[in-house]
């Protein structure tokens, strides 16, 4: 059986959070309720990543996805107020999405159980990649000439971009 | 740990041309900010130096070959000819630009910054060897695209053409970012020299990695087709290309299938050339290609036939020019045949540069402040223009394909390696659409000079101004020039060699 | 003379292009000037291509006063020019018939009442400027732009200078003589291709020593497409029926002037590059498809006949006997003799001349009396008796009457199919035919126009011909009897080269092609 290592009281901590925050988004009759759940769902799985030691994903999870995404979640369902209370959290498509999330959940069981990935897979003993390294060596990369800077800047050019752009079709005509 | 690499080693100086823009675009960002509002020809000025600086640094470093930032960008004769193409439409569609934008009154600095992002993000598409940097710059190239469509805003028209092309455009690049992880987990690269150095092996070995390889090579096809607007991913073009302002559609039917050609020609020719069934024989993509290119050309030139709207015309007469550019990329899947078929293209985009800038020019000076600009308000322009009518005769002629123009010329080199790659049935295709194109061209021809003008009280050309005069008459000289003596361009094209720019 | 100064077919090929570049600077309002330089420049052009005819030498069969420039090196393409006994007198009839048409717009209702004057002169020496290209030029894509480029000048001559239904007209010409062309581009460009140079000389020479070779086995080989691609856009420029339709609108509805080029000049691109480029570059081909050819000529002939016949527009009359004539010089191209192909070289500058000469009277009639219609005439003679005598020399020679240029090149070409090896006997009964029915339309014509009582009021009193008309038809009536009584010079020229033509193509049987002896044709 599981050993109780201080990992393993961690890793169920963030995974009641995951499973905990999904149910939350799901049974809530607020939509802001909703959209906190989701934060605290997208939270366990930066956890995980850090568990996994990947503390670069997990420093995406937290900013891009909690930073940006769910708070333009929750501007979205503020500029639409009149959903921040529903009476039903079902509607006509429920069966879709059940569907969709049994084939999910069957697939990766599927995939935790069969022999295809993990120790027992059998692309185990594939070498990992070298190029998987730290949150420095993905620093480094990113302004290395030798690596990614162009595609960086020209990222950040467009980024760039976008903005102007969104200011110039928002602004007012003066 | 950190080593700061020198700008000898980056070889910065072959990637100058595209740099400069794209920094000249940031600084020009602020110093517009300091240009009053009734002066904004000095953020004109200042736009178009630097473009016109980029073009003689790109002449400087034309033969000066080289990859820069460690193989990502490669600056070569291919990039060279193309930056010269990019560069050259950023300016024609500058000048035209300033004088419509004050008729219709949405006269910004930041439109010019805009065009300087397009063209950079066009520029390192040609000259990008690496996945990464074309999904990238393609994002460069079509973001400002999107809000430049949209640049109108009040306007309903201008508003859905943005708004149109931003979510299909969004969904390109879906498929091309896809596309490049798919072939990444096949080669493990995105480095297109190291993918051609494995692809040949990954398809001798006939594995499942094989069918990643295929399906992420056809992936990037959908999302740069989508860009060149290649039937059947060419849904948006027309009512986008009428939506948006009129000098900005002319800069996208250009820049952006520039940008695109020139990536799907590095990636094809480059990347995939060794994905073949057996050795020696052509690559598998060429079929793919030559059904692409034959249903764009049939398409664009039929359903060009019904429209009253000379930029819905227009639109549909560019998603068929995509096809016959489409014809060279399928010859270039033949071995041996890549460098000629790379150079038709190439000569091919130029002609096309100047024809389309010029046409689109003179719609510019037909179009009523409503911004309509129908096939109808040419009747009686060769009265009212002569000069003005005349060129827009020579630019029909060029886009039939007419010799004496700069579209004949293109037309013969790409029809010549598609027959040399033996796809006469393609070729076939080709020439009989370009009589069906000739009955709508020649359709503007007969409304500006065999008909007779009804009296009307409005002016016949309420856009025209020196600004458009000058286009078009640098649109006409390029056109008959190149037609006339295409020594002049080919001296360039001549020394593109895709192929031989493999290091791998 | 190759690539020492300037050859004098290149002066003559440009010189109408520098008229051009001079009638640009001239104000629109000096109506005068427009027309005296344009006139001027075709005349000296005129004048430098029987310079030109003099210095040739008839003995020699190669080309002559060959000028090369590079063009597009890398891909086998240049300047190429030269003449021969098949283009030399070609390039004299173009001068000529444009001098003739340039003269003969001075007066015409259509510009002065349309306007934009100069833009008519400008065309026509553009068009001049064309045609002289496609008949001197060596390489195949020069040749082709040439080609192509004289649609365009003719396309507006029709379409702003023409009649009631001139946009439908003009369209359906350009769009169906591109049609035709543009597959001749595929054609010319997989032969350039793979011969590696698109001179004409070098890829012939190329396929008589072998080292080009375009397989023939059965119908629809490599060799019979290529074949085809040539011929389709030399049959719709002829026209051979059944694609002759967009001819009897475009010389309906085209000015005077365009319908006499159309008729004098244009066409003859047609028959001409079938014998500069079909039968030397295809010969296996030529001979394999010459009797289905030959089959849609004499249905021609006969077919234009009789519709000519039937038609009561003036014009259109004309039109279709065009039609006909034209399918007596196929013929006697696939007949593949000397004689037949020298009879069809002189039949074309003969047709240049006749129904150019026809088309004059039409469109004088027309300008006197606005209309086309043949009822509306009757008893002219009387009304304008020069006029009259005149059209009737026409008329003659244009229906094949001994002593008039029309009989040199029917019997010639009559003549040759007779001794055809690859054609039987049948062509030239039926074609014979035609003759006769060519008497009766033309007869007919005079006669309704010109015969019987002059009793239409508005008939009575026309004006007299003016000084312009009377000098563009009387170098038509004297040329018409110089042809006819004196052929040899105008025959001669093409002698040599015609032989060792005829010789590439069917080497086996020159000689039988020379058993019946011509007593006026040679």
């Amino acid at each position: 059986m599981l050993e109780i290592t201080p990992n393993t009281i961690a890793f169920l901590v963030f995974a009641l959070l995951s499973v905990g925050g999904a149910l939350g988004v799901v049974v809530s009759t607020n939509l802001i309720h909703g959209a906190l759940f989701l934060i605290v769902s997208l939270f366990g799985g930066a956890g995980l990543f850090v568990l996994l030691a990947a503390p670069f994903m997990a420093a995406v999870q937290i900013l891009v996805y909690i930073g940006a995404i769910a708070i333009l979640i929750i501007f979205a369902v503020m500029l639409t107020r009149s959903m921040t209370s529903l009476s039903e959290i079902f509607n006509r498509q429920w069966w879709i999405s059940a569907i969709v999330a049994v084939v999910m959940l069957g697939l990766l069981l599927v995939g935790a159980i069969l022999p295809v990935w993990g120790p027992s897979g059998t692309n185990a003993m594939l070498p990992v990649s070298d190029a998987v390294g730290t949150t420095v060596d993905l620093g480094i990369a990113l302004v290395d000439g030798n690596q990614f800077v162009l595609p960086f800047e020209v990222a950040s050019l467009l980024l760039t971009a976008a903005m102007i752009g969104a200011i110039v079709i928002a602004r007012d005509n003066e | 740990m950190l080593q700061l690499p020198s700008l000898e080693t980056l070889n910065m100086g072959a990637a100058l041309p595209a740099i400069s823009i794209a920094a000249w675009a940031c600084i020009l960002l602020l110093i517009d900010l300091w240009i009053p509002k009734d002066r904004k020809i000095l953020t004109v000025y200042l736009a178009a130096g630097n473009l016109v600086f980029a073009f003689i640094a790109n002449l400087l470093v034309f033969n000066q070959s080289g990859d820069s930032f460690m193989g990502m960008y490669v600056a070569d004769q291919f990039s060279g000819v193309m930056n010269l193409i990019i560069i050259g439409t950023a300016l024609l569609s500058i000048v035209l630009s300033f004088d419509y934008l004050k008729r219709v009154g949405i006269e910004r600095g930041e439109y010019y910054v805009l065009v300087l992002f397009v063209t950079a993000g066009a520029m390192f598409m040609a000259a990008a060897n690496d996945l990464i940097l074309i999904f990238v710059a393609l994002e460069l190239l079509s973001i400002p695209l999107y809000v430049l469509s949209a640049f109108r805003a009040p306007d309903i028209r201008s508003e859905e053409a943005g708004m149109k092309y931003f979510l299909l455009g969004a969904f390109a690049s879906a498929f091309l970012v896809f596309g490049g992880a798919m072939v990444y987990g096949a080669t493990g690269t995105t480095n297109l020299n190291e993918i051609a150095a494995s692809a040949g092996m990954i398809i001798a070995s006939n594995s499942s990695t094989s069918l990643f390889l295929l399906l992420g090579a056809a992936l990037l096809l959908v999302g740069l087709g989508f860009k060149v607007a290649a039937v059947p991913f060419h849904e948006w073009t027309p009512d986008v290309y009428e939506g948006a302002p009129t000098p900005v559609t002319a800069f996208m039917s250009v820049a952006a299938k520039l940008g695109g050609f020139g990536s799907l020609l590095r990636i094809l020719v480059v990347g995939m050339s060794a994905v073949t069934m057996t050795a020696g024989e052509p690559a598998v993509w060429q079929n793919v290609v030559a059904i692409l290119a034959g249903l764009t050309m049939i398409v664009g030139n039929i359903v060009a036939l019904s429209q009253a709207n000379i930029k819905r015309m227009l639109a549909y007469s560019s998603i068929a020019n995509a096809g016959y550019i489409l014809m060279a990329v399928a010859a270039a899947g033949s071995p041996g045949l890549a460098n000629e078929a790379t150079r038709g293209a190439l000569v091919y985009m130029l002609a096309y540069m100047f024809t389309n800038m010029g046409a689109f020019a003179v719609v510019i000076a037909v179009e009523r402040a409503n911004g309509g600009a129908d096939l109808e308000h040419f009747v009686g322009l060769g009265k009212a223009r002569p000069m003005l009518a005349i060129m827009m005769v020579v630019f029909m002629m060029s886009l039939t394909g007419i010799p004496l123009t700069g579209g004949f010329i293109g037309k013969a080199l790409v029809f010549a390696t598609t027959l040399n790659a033996g796809l006469v049935w393609l070729a076939i295709i080709g020439v009989l659409t370009s009589v069906v194109s000739a009955y709508y061209y020649v359709r503007v021809i007969v409304n500006m000079f065999l008909r007779d003008a009804e009296a009307s009280t409005e002016e016949a050309t309420p856009g025209y101004s020196t600004g458009v005069q000058w286009v078009a008459a640098v649109a006409l000289g390029g056109t008959v020039l190149l037609g006339v003596l295409p020594t002049l361009i080919t001296v360039l094209t001549d020394r593109v060699s895709l192929v031989a720019s493999i290091t791998p | 003379m190759e690539n020492t100064g300037l050859s004098l077919v290149t002066v003559v090929l440009f010189l109408p292009l520098v008229g051009f570049s001079i009638l640009l600077f001239i104000p629109d309002a000096q109506s005068r000037n427009i027309k005296y330089t344009a006139l001027g420049t075709s005349l000296v052009t005129f004048a430098l291509s029987l310079v030109m005819w003099a210095n040739f030498d008839a003995a020699n069969p190669a080309l002559q006063m060959v000028q090369r420039w590079e063009w597009l090196p890398q891909y086998g393409i240049g300047y190429y020019v030269g003449i021969d006994g098949l283009n030399m007198i070609m390039v004299v009839l173009t001068t000529f018939i444009m001098s003739i048409g340039i003269l003969s717009s001075f007066n015409a209702h259509v510009i002065q009442e349309r306007g934009r004057e100069k833009l008519y002169y400008l065309f026509m020496l553009l068009l001049q400027w064309a045609m002289i290209g496609v008949f001197v030029v060596q390489d195949l894509i020069i040749f082709y732009i040439f080609w192509e480029v004289t649609l365009v000048p003719m396309y507006f001559l029709v379409g702003i200078w023409g009649g009631e239904k001139r946009v439908y007209a003009a369209v359906k010409f350009f769009l169906y003589t591109m049609a035709g062309s543009i597959l001749m581009l595929l054609a010319l460009l997989y032969v350039g291709t793979q011969a590696g140079t698109f001179a004409v000389p070098e890829i012939i020479a190329g396929i008589q020593a072998g080292t080009i070779s375009f397989p023939l086995d059965g119908l629809f080989s490599t060799q019979s497409i290529l074949f085809l691609g040539f011929f389709i856009a030399f049959a719709i420029k002829v026209p051979i029926w059944p694609l002759h339709s967009w001819l009897p609108d475009a010389h309906v509805q085209a000015p005077t002037a365009g319908s006499v080029i159309l008729a004098g000049v244009l066409l003859k691109m047609g028959s001409y590059g079938m014998i500069r480029f079909l039968l030397p570059m295809f010969p296996e081909a030529s001979v394999a498809w010459a009797p289905i050819i030959a089959l849609l000529a004499v249905i021609g002939i006969i077919y234009g006949a009789w519709v000519s016949f039937a038609q009561t527009d003036m014009k259109k009359l004309v039109a279709y006997s065009s039609v006909s004539h034209m399918g007596f010089i196929v013929l006697g191209i696939f007949a593949m003799t000397s004689i037949g192909i020298q009879g069809s070289i002189i039949q074309m500058v003969n047709h240049g001349i006749s129904t150019g000469g026809l088309f004059l009277i039409v469109g004088m009639l027309y300008e006197r009396r606005h209309t086309k219609d043949l009822a509306a005439f009757g008893g002219i003679w009387k009304a304008m008796p020069l006029l009259g005598a005149i059209s009737l020399v026409v008329v003659l020679s244009s229906m094949g009457m001994p002593g008039l240029n029309g009989f040199i090149g029917e019997f010639t070409i009559l003549l040759g199919s007779m001794g055809s090896t690859v054609l039987g006997i049948g062509f030239t009964v039926v074609a014979a035919l035609g003759i006769i029915l060519a008497a009766i339309y033309m007869l007919n014509f005079f006669q309704r126009i010109f015969m019987g009582e002059l009793d239409k009021e508005e008939n009575k009193n026309l004006p007299k011909l003016e000084w312009n008309e009377i000098a563009v038809l009387v170098p038509i009536v004297v040329l018409a009897i110089w042809i006819g009584l004196q052929p040899a010079p105008f025959m001669n020229p093409s002698d040599a080269t015609v032989e060792s033509l005829v010789a590439q193509v069917v080497p086996d049987t020159t000689t039988v092609a020379q058993l019946p002896e011509a007593g006026q044709g040679e």
